[in-house]
């Protein structure tokens, strides 16, 4: 999934602050700041919830410009969504580039993909000190190398 | 100073960069007794096996039962089903996660303490107080070797589960899976714990679903291959392998 598909989802679920016509109908304040390119009027909107629509000119076709919504909580974190309204429509939808708490890059996609066995396994795995495995019994454990870096530990 | 014990039918190893004082130790033990004493199967005394054998009911339990139930419910509920503490044959089994919650109260005592290390039961691990060492993976198919080798930094917990050797323990609605096994790196160890279960009981075909429901790692051994989340370390790309290959 791409971040165009994710945020599409993400509109489709009402989550997205609606700029323009027909994305909801919650009476939200758009508060109108700098702005971007051209259009009969521009702005930058910021609204105060997940969802919600321009209050005025519901049936209008919406205000050209570019338009940063409010933040969406996802299991990331938070991702805000940068829209354009060009001819009264929404031409572009891009999520902002977020890292998370560890700080790395925010991916849209957790899905797994085939790798090699050599690929996952360092130079520094001679320095294993504890071994996660599907060891559920006392047997299992005996016959284990975390038994085996256990007792040279002692 | 490394130590184990025996607790919930595995070993407990737990390692730390400076000594635990013998008080430390024992509450830490304590811990994990508890949590067997009220949750495991194996002990007629236990509430749970009071439960399974209808002489106890579940709402006459001890709240510790109540609420590690509810804990178990929610995790079916976010996993699809895919974890659940239902078995086949209708016996209530809280292991899964009750695994996980102890190993999570002996870290924070241990943390509390300042200790620095990890603390590994049955094969999760959970490192405490920034641990900077490194974590293994067993290779399902042989355990004395390592599949794969890992940091644990703010994803301190680190749990796989496999189907290979586990008798009875992952029970699975679709009846049988071709996952192997599933290690799965995180910020808790009952999200990886569960995360690790569900995806061995739910087999390839639920593995992306669930990978894009949790902010989790994951390294899946399948009859068909090895298969790993983005975020999984990868210290050697495939191109820096074979000798052979072309580039570019």
């Amino acid at each position: 999934m791409n971040a165009r598909t994710f945020v599409g989802g993400m509109i489709a679920s009402g989550v997205i602050l609606g700029v323009g016509a027909g994305v909801g109908t919650a009476a939200h304040q758009l508060t109108v700041s700098s702005v971007s390119t051209g259009g009969s009027a521009t702005g930058t909107a910021a609204g105060n919830g997940s969802s919600g629509a321009s209050s005025s000119g519901a049936s209008s076709s919406g205000v050209d410009g570019t338009y940063t919504g409010a933040s969406a909580s996802t299991r990331f974190g938070d991702v805000q969504v940068q829209v354009t309204v060009s001819g009264g429509r929404i031409t572009d939808v891009t999520a902002l580039h977020l890292t998370d708490a560890d700080g790395r890059s925010v991916q849209i996609s957790n899905r797994a993909a085939p790798i090699l066995r050599d690929e996952v396994l360092s130079a520094q795995s001679a320095n294993v000190q504890m071994v996660s495995g599907a060891t559920y019994t006392s047997e299992a454990y005996l016959t284990s190398l975390q038994s085996a870096l256990d007792q040279a530990g002692m | 100073m490394r130590w184990t014990f025996g607790t919930m039918g595995t070993v407990a190893s737990i390692l730390t960069e400076g000594d635990v004082a013998p008080l430390l130790r024992a509450r830490v033990e304590t811990i994990f007794e508890g949590y067997d004493q009220i949750f495991s199967l194996y002990r007629r005394e236990s509430p749970l096996a009071a439960i399974a054998r209808g002489e106890l009911h579940l709402a006459d339990a001890p709240d510790v039962v109540r609420d590690e139930y509810a804990r178990a419910v929610r995790w079916r509920a976010r996993t699809h089903g895919w974890f659940d503490p239902h078995r086949p044959d209708g016996v209530l089994d809280l292991s899964g996660t009750i695994k996980a919650v102890a190993m999570a109260r002996a870290a924070e005592a241990l943390a509390g303490d300042e200790a620095r290390g990890v603390v590994s039961v049955g094969g999760d691990l959970l490192a405490i107080g920034g641990w900077q060492g490194r974590a293994g993976v067993a290779d399902p198919a042989d355990r004395g070797r390592l599949l794969a080798d890992v940091d644990l930094g703010r994803r301190a917990a680190l749990a796989t589960s496999g189907s290979a050797e586990r008798g009875d323990h992952i029970w699975s609605r679709a009846g049988s899976t071709d996952v192997l096994q599933a290690t799965v790196r995180g910020h808790d160890i009952v999200t990886a714990d569960v995360v690790a279960t569900a995806l061995v009981a739910a087999g390839t075909t639920e593995m992306d679903d669930l990978l894009e429901s949790f902010d989790v790692d994951a390294l899946v051994v399948t009859d068909a291959g090895m298969f790993a989340s983005p975020g999984w370390p990868r210290p050697r790309a495939s191109a820096d392998l074979s000798p052979t290959s072309a580039r570019g």
